[in-house]
């Protein structure tokens, strides 16, 4: 990374007193970039809990547990519409008339009553039941993943595991055909490399494309997965349009895919740097669930966006209407004053994180992510002897509104 | 031993029934099904638990 990458500086407006500014590029910040957690660790310690920084346009970061928590639970004072609802339905009205439809994640940029509405269809499909019959099923894709790489001696991580096995889950839930996985794929590695820039709402309306045939054939055929079942909710009384289905599928899309492969990546490299931990969960498998847990926490790496909806002081701090806000969660839960000694691993937490952000838009599959990370971890751990980080290849990473993980090369002996 | 539920603040992260699904029943959709509970003997350390893996921070130990 180097300095030209950095979005221009913008000049801070009058209400943010100096003191609370401080320069950090969430995207292009080159220590992020380097090392995500490290730099978000060193943020604590020299930035202000809650500061304004002039790049990317000048928004607000929440890095603090407490500000992050606040503002997380008070969706009327931090809105996820990221523009005023009249402004927004002007912009694609604007963008449709040269692009034709684009979908919308919804319901993870609505604030509620609307949020409510479209959320409550898919609350059962993703409770910690309905998931929890899923492990099986889950727990074979992954095996089957392992057992291709397990005599190779070295891998590279995210394209052996942490991709594939979302994806093939993604395409079992929803019902759609498993012998069109190479095309997802590719859709979601042109998802990860356009997402945040002008290309993604052409990614996502390929996105689309890709599953309106199967969208389609299970409301007139339907079966046991979730696009059938959706089809029978009704929003507000309702039934649900061929353009619900497809803001669904969206949201399905970059919200189950990339997330979890991230939380995937970044777990890994901490096994891989610390073979003690290898150890001790080999010898005791019980402890991977806390342990899985406590990745979560050491390693949050979901960013949420919000804009302030009114004119306010937030924690002692003026915000005006329509400024933007980050909640930076990696650093919510690496904060000293909730956790103590944050930046070391140690599974016998009791408190919790929040890493799947708080409040109604608390993380609809966390259940799932969970059931797989947990399912990994046991697998690989089982089944693979002593991994570490290739020397030769160190793991590089990105920035952004995910903190991931680009490329793992692990190698271990056969 | 009592836990009080502010039930209308659950959002469904289901940590509270992992530590124990008889002190914390959820409802289909993954949600708190209850606002008190009488602890039985023998079980408070399971609800202190569950009470502090709540990220909503919404169960509280009403101790007697």
């Amino acid at each position: 990374m180097t300095e030209s990458k950095l979005s221009a500086a913008v000049a801070t407006p009058d209400h943010v007193p100096a003191s609370l500014v401080y320069d950090f590029d969430y995207y292009h910040d080159p220590a992020l970039c380097a090392d995500p957690h490290m730099r978000v660790m060193d943020l604590l310690k020299s930035a202000p809990p809650i500061f304004w920084t002039p790049r990317n346009n000048g928004h607000w970061v929440l890095a603090g547990h407490s500000a992050n928590f606040e503002a997380a639970r008070d969706v009327e004072a931090f809105s996820s519409e990221i523009f005023p609802r009249d402004q927004m339905a002007e912009l694609l009205a604007q963008l449709e008339e040269t692009m034709g439809r684009i979908p919308l994640a919804v319901p993870i940029n609505l604030d509620p009553p609307m949020h409510t509405k479209y959320r409550q269809p898919l609350q059962k499909v993703f409770s910690p039941k309905t998931i929890n019959a899923l492990s099986g099923s889950i727990r074979a894709l992954a095996v089957e993943l392992i057992d291709e790489i397990v005599d190779k001696g070295q891998c590279e991580f995210m394209t052996a595991m942490a991709e594939p096995l979302p994806v093939q889950v993604f395409l079992k839930m929803l019902g759609l055909p498993l012998e069109r996985l190479a095309e997802y794929r590719e859709l979601v590695s042109e998802h990860l490399s356009s997402v945040d820039s002008s290309n993604a709402i052409l990614t996502m309306q390929k996105v689309v494309a890709a599953m309106r045939d199967t969208i389609i054939e299970r409301r007139d055929n339907p079966q046991d997965d979730i696009l059938s079942m959706l089809w029978k909710v009704e929003i507000d009384g309702a039934p649900v349009s061929l353009e619900d289905m497809e803001n669904y599928a969206i949201l399905l899309f970059i919200a189950g895919l990339d997330t979890v492969m991230q939380g995937m990546g970044h777990g890994f490299r901490h096994l891989a740097l610390n073979p003690d931990l290898q150890d001790e969960l080999r010898a005791e498998p019980e402890k991977i669930k806390q342990a899985s847990e406590e990745m979560l926490r050491r390693y949050t790496f979901t960013v949420p966006p919000r804009r302030v909806s009114r004119d306010m002081e937030f924690q002692g701090v003026s915000m005006k209407k329509d400024e933007r806000a980050l909640l930076y969660l990696p650093a919510a839960d690496l904060d000293a004053r909730e956790f103590a000694e944050p930046d070391s691993f140690n599974m016998s937490r009791e408190r919790a994180h929040i890493a799947f952000n708080a409040g109604p838009h608390r993380c609809l599959g966390s259940h799932l992510a969970r059931v797989e990370l947990q399912i990994v971890y046991e697998e690989f751990l089982a089944r693979m002897p002593k991994f570490k980080l290739d020397p030769k290849r160190p793991p590089t990473f990105h920035g952004g509104h995910v903190l991931g993980v680009d490329t793992l090369h692990l190698v271990w002996e056969v | 031993m009592k836990i009080r539920i502010d039930k209308s603040a659950c959002v469904g992260n289901a940590r509270c029934a992992n530590i124990s699904e008889e002190l914390f029943p959820l409802d289909d959709d993954g949600y708190i099904k209850v606002t008190e509970v009488d602890v039985p003997p023998g079980m408070e350390q399971l609800a202190k638990r569950g009470a502090r893996a709540c990220p909503e921070r919404v169960i509280h130990i009403i101790e007697e």
